[in-house]
């Protein structure tokens, strides 16, 4: 067990350097380097301060350079400095990532807690009302653009209502008596992101639980322990979810892992201070230390998902070994 | 269900919250686009020069009628009023002038801003290792020299003898108490003074800032929150905070408006569309806002690729432009709220110019157009309508930004109109990042790319008109003469221009700059952009500049009664 988590740790490093020379090496293919999308906007530039920006950010030299460049500086723990923001990577990513992280993980345990009895019951009772129901309802969230169901909620619920905010992290400039006071505002400002980001994910779980419920109660075993007179609770619990769970956790494993890669849309409707849009302006800009950054985070949190999905199967089936 | 579909139709008959008008307490704007630090000198971005007037003020701007208007200056020197006097050093003309700093100008933390604070802006401005987005401005200043005992008296030295010598709304004083000890540890290192430079490390300090306003906080991709500056120079602001809200889809800024998360869209926030939308429902709805549309100097046009055997003749040039209904494209698609442009020049600027002395104007006439093209060998072809010559369609191809709902409007329109006289148009749009980034950029279009240039009154059109400026390896791609048109009169008229001091014959030499863009047409001109903002109605004393020098220029007088 431990010798294949380590040449999959090993085969997972060697994987994240050669897609982060992979996307070095793609962006710098994308027209227009920062210099020249800088000149389209100040006409008043010369030739002279082109020449000099180039030297100066390094772009002047051939892409493999500048890739080995950015490694070393990463090697040095330096995450390099954003040409959108000027200010340090770090500075500006950090506060991003945990937003997006606070935002997806919630609208994740939001979405399975919904989405999982749904999707049991609805296979429990097949072509019934629940689940004709639910069925319209998981479709409905799939089908939903996530863009118009954010501005349709902020126009019901902030616009109409004024319940909640329409858009930001937390109130600005706002003095909180207590931690408490702090969270409830957050908690008010993340509501409807919550919301317009889970109701897609919902109908996605929803129909894989299903199916896989389903499959599973018509299965010899099932049918034996119900046979052996065992409960419905722990007939459908115990046994038939338990096994149901396998394409589910790869489901969840790779939701996990877009955690911290932000929701660009639902991030960009309510104005919410998260990585999505970082990484979209900064591949957009050739900001390339934090699309990098970016990028790195992402590429690293999908393949250390699999590993976990992998390893999580031996735990949920026994079947399943990897010594 | 039933239940459900009532309450669904309860919320929609809901009315709509009404908001407490702002009060001089906070006023809450929203911007669209991202911004940065704001040390001026570096910052590169739109966002953070809208708002940096409210923090730091330079020696003078231009006001919305296009005037100088002196700020941290006493008086804007000139040849006329002494302060300024042209020298000979070396066989060089030179100007010397007398800049003097108002007595109450101070930085935010009461430290006095004295001409020590330009002349380090100086130094810093012109370090390679400094990532100074535009120099033109700092270089054209090759010292800075006071006496001790008067040191807010500054003597500008400038390289050349430019007209346009005073013209310093981009020389932003840094404060050398703050930032001095920074930038000699890390002058020497690329990029190390924009990396550690207080505006990054510490921007709520209020000592790096002189406006009528300091940071009081910054959340980059978030917001920023200003403050009063109580050692301001001029009258104490009027509104106590103002706090810039990012709201990056323009989709939700009029939901956010409307909720009361911000009070008011600055100029850099809804597009066209959605301004002539919302200015409906304000009317409509009698909200307590102002759609403001101010018609800018953002000239919308379209280059000509020179190079393109069709495009050379100069009767199709011509033909094009009398094929196309300008007043009658910006009555129906903009309803006449940005004016049909009739040449670089908008009308707003003192060197603008319609006498058709100087203005060759190309009226609308399908006649005239039909008769340039057949003149120029381009037979009408009565089974498709389009014209042939030597057996060739007379094609073109015509491109922009794509996604840009008005640009891709516009390009519908001009199909149809040059269809009607026998011109094929090929529509060919890029994303913008591809378009700009490298089409335009490196002349890569092969007949036509329509586009807006963003420029100042009283602006010399070096950069987009001289034949040094047709973008090439050689230069770097810096050139925007994107049609790649050659005129040595226009040459040596804009050479002219940098050095004349008398403003009457630099009129004259505008008048003449006009004569010969509009005699070749190297680009169709099309309509002047609109600015917009949508501004609470109690709000006074903000009037939109229309120029790159924005209207937060006074934010000191704004006020909300």
């Amino acid at each position: 067990m431990s010798s294949y988590i380590l040449r999959r740790i090993i085969q997972t490093m060697i994987m994240i350097a050669l897609v982060s020379y992979v996307c070095f090496f793609l962006m710098s293919l994308m027209p227009g380097d920062p210099i020249e999308l800088m000149l389209s906007s100040n006409p008043k530039m010369t030739t002279a301060d082109v020449e000099r920006l180039r030297e100066l950010y390094g772009l002047n030299q051939p892409a493999t350079t500048r890739y080995i460049n950015w490694v070393k500086t990463i090697a040095h723990g330096d995450l390099g400095y954003s040409r959108t923001y000027r200010v340090p990577v770090t500075e500006i990513i950090g506060a991003r990532l945990l937003n997006s992280f606070i935002l997806s993980l919630i609208a994740l345990i939001f979405s399975l807690a919904i989405a999982i009895p749904l999707g049991v019951f609805s296979a429990l009772r097949p072509n019934s009302k629940l689940d004709t129901f639910v069925s319209i309802f998981s479709f409905t969230g799939i089908s939903v653009p996530s863009f118009w169901l954010g501005l349709l909620l902020i126009l019901i619920f902030a616009v109409k209502l004024g319940w909640l905010p329409a858009g930001g992290t937390e109130t600005i400039d706002a003095e909180f008596s207590s931690s408490w006071r702090y969270f409830w505002d957050r908690g008010l400002y993340i509501i409807l992101p919550v919301l317009s980001l889970s109701l897609q994910q919902i109908g996605r779980f929803v129909r894989f639980v299903r199916s896989s419920m389903r499959e599973t109660l018509q299965t010899d075993f099932v049918r034996t322990a119900k046979a052996k007179g065992l409960s419905m609770h722990d007939v459908i619990w115990k046994h038939a979810f338990r096994n149901a769970l396998i394409p589910v956790i790869t489901i969840i494993a790779l939701s996990i892992s877009t955690i911290f890669s932000g929701a660009l849309l639902t991030e960009t409707v309510f104005a919410y201070q998260g990585v999505g849009k970082l990484i979209y302006d900064s591949i957009m800009a050739n900001d390339y230390n934090v699309a990098m950054v970016s990028f790195i985070i992402s590429v690293s949190m999908v393949l250390i998902m699999s590993l976990v999905a992998d390893l999580l199967y031996g735990v949920i089936d026994p079947r399943i070994s990897y010594s | 269900m039933k239940k459900i579909f009532l309450a669904a139709m309860s919320l929609a008959v809901l009315p709509l919250l009404v908001q407490a008008k702002p009060t001089n307490k906070e006023l809450k704007i929203g911007i669209s686009q991202e911004f940065e630090s704001l040390n001026l000198l570096i910052a590169s971005t739109v966002a953070a020069h809208y708002m940096g007037p409210l923090v730091i003020r330079t020696l003078n701007t231009l006001d919305p009628d296009a005037k100088w208007y002196p700020m941290l200056a006493k008086q804007i020197p000139t040849i006329k009023n002494g302060l300024a006097k042209i020298v000979t050093v070396d066989g060089k003309k030179k100007i010397v002038a007398t800049w003097e700093i108002i007595d109450k100008a101070k930085w935010g933390d009461g430290t006095d801003l004295t001409c020590a604070d330009f002349q380090f802006t100086l130094k810093v401005g012109t370090n390679n290792n400094v990532s100074t987005a535009e120099r033109e401005t700092i270089t054209l200043v090759e010292k800075i020299d006071f006496d001790p005992k008067t040191p807010r008296k500054c003597i500008f030295t400038y390289e050349k003898a430019k007209w346009d010598f005073a013209n310093l709304p981009q020389f932003y004083p840094l404060p050398k108490h703050l930032e001095s000890e920074i930038y000699e540890k890390y002058k020497a290192e690329p990029l190390g003074y924009d990396k550690n430079t207080n505006y990054v490390k510490n921007p709520t300090n209020p000592g790096l800032y002189c406006g009528p306003y300091v940071v009081s906080e910054m959340k980059l991709g978030d917001h920023v929150t200003m403050v009063r500056n109580k050692y301001f120079y001029g009258p104490q602001a009027k509104i106590e905070k103002i706090i810039f809200k990012l709201i990056p889809n323009t989709g939700t800024l009029e939901a956010n408006l409307r909720s009361g998360t911000i009070d008011m869209i600055s100029n850099l926030g809804l597009t066209f569309d959605q301004a002539l939308a919302l200015d409906k429902k304000v009317k409509a709805e009698k909200l307590p806002y102002d759609v403001q549309f101010v018609q800018s100097n953002t000239y919308e046009h379209i280059d000509l690729n020179l190079d393109n055997p069709i495009l050379k003749d100069i009767n199709v040039r011509k033909a094009l432009l009398h094929a196309i209904n300008r007043d009658d494209l910006v009555k129906a698609l903009f309803e006449g709220k940005q004016p049909p442009a009739l040449h670089f020049i908008d009308p707003k600027d003192p060197w603008y110019t319609a006498d058709p002395k100087f203005v060759k104007t190309y009226r609308y006439s399908k006649r005239d157009a039909d008769r340039l093209l057949t003149e120029a060998g381009w037979k009408k072809n009565d089974k498709d309508g389009y014209r042939y010559k030597d057996g060739k369609k007379l094609s073109l191809s015509l491109m922009s930004t794509a996604g840009n709902k008005t640009r891709e409007t516009v390009e519908a329109y001009l199909q149809e109109e040059w269809k009607q006289v026998g011109v094929e148009i090929t529509i060919k749009n890029q994303p913008g990042r591809v378009f700009f980034g490298e089409t335009t950029r490196k002349h890569a279009f092969e007949g036509m790319a329509m586009y807006a240039w963003a420029s100042n009154p009283e602006n010399n059109p070096r950069s987009t008109q001289h034949s040094k400026s047709i973008p090439s390896a050689k230069n770097s791609y810096s050139g925007q003469n994107q049609p790649g048109w050659v005129n040595p009169k226009m040459d040596a008229a804009i050479d002219a221009m940098d050095l004349e001091f008398d403003y009457n014959k630099r009129l004259d030499l505008a008048h003449e700059m006009v004569k010969y863009y509009s005699e070749d047409i190297p680009v169709l001109p099309l309509y002047y952009r609109a600015d917009i903002s949508v501004v609470p109605k109690n709000l006074k004393n903000f009037r939109m500049s229309g120029h790159q020098f924005y209207e937060t220029y006074n934010a000191e007088n704004w006020s909300l009664e």
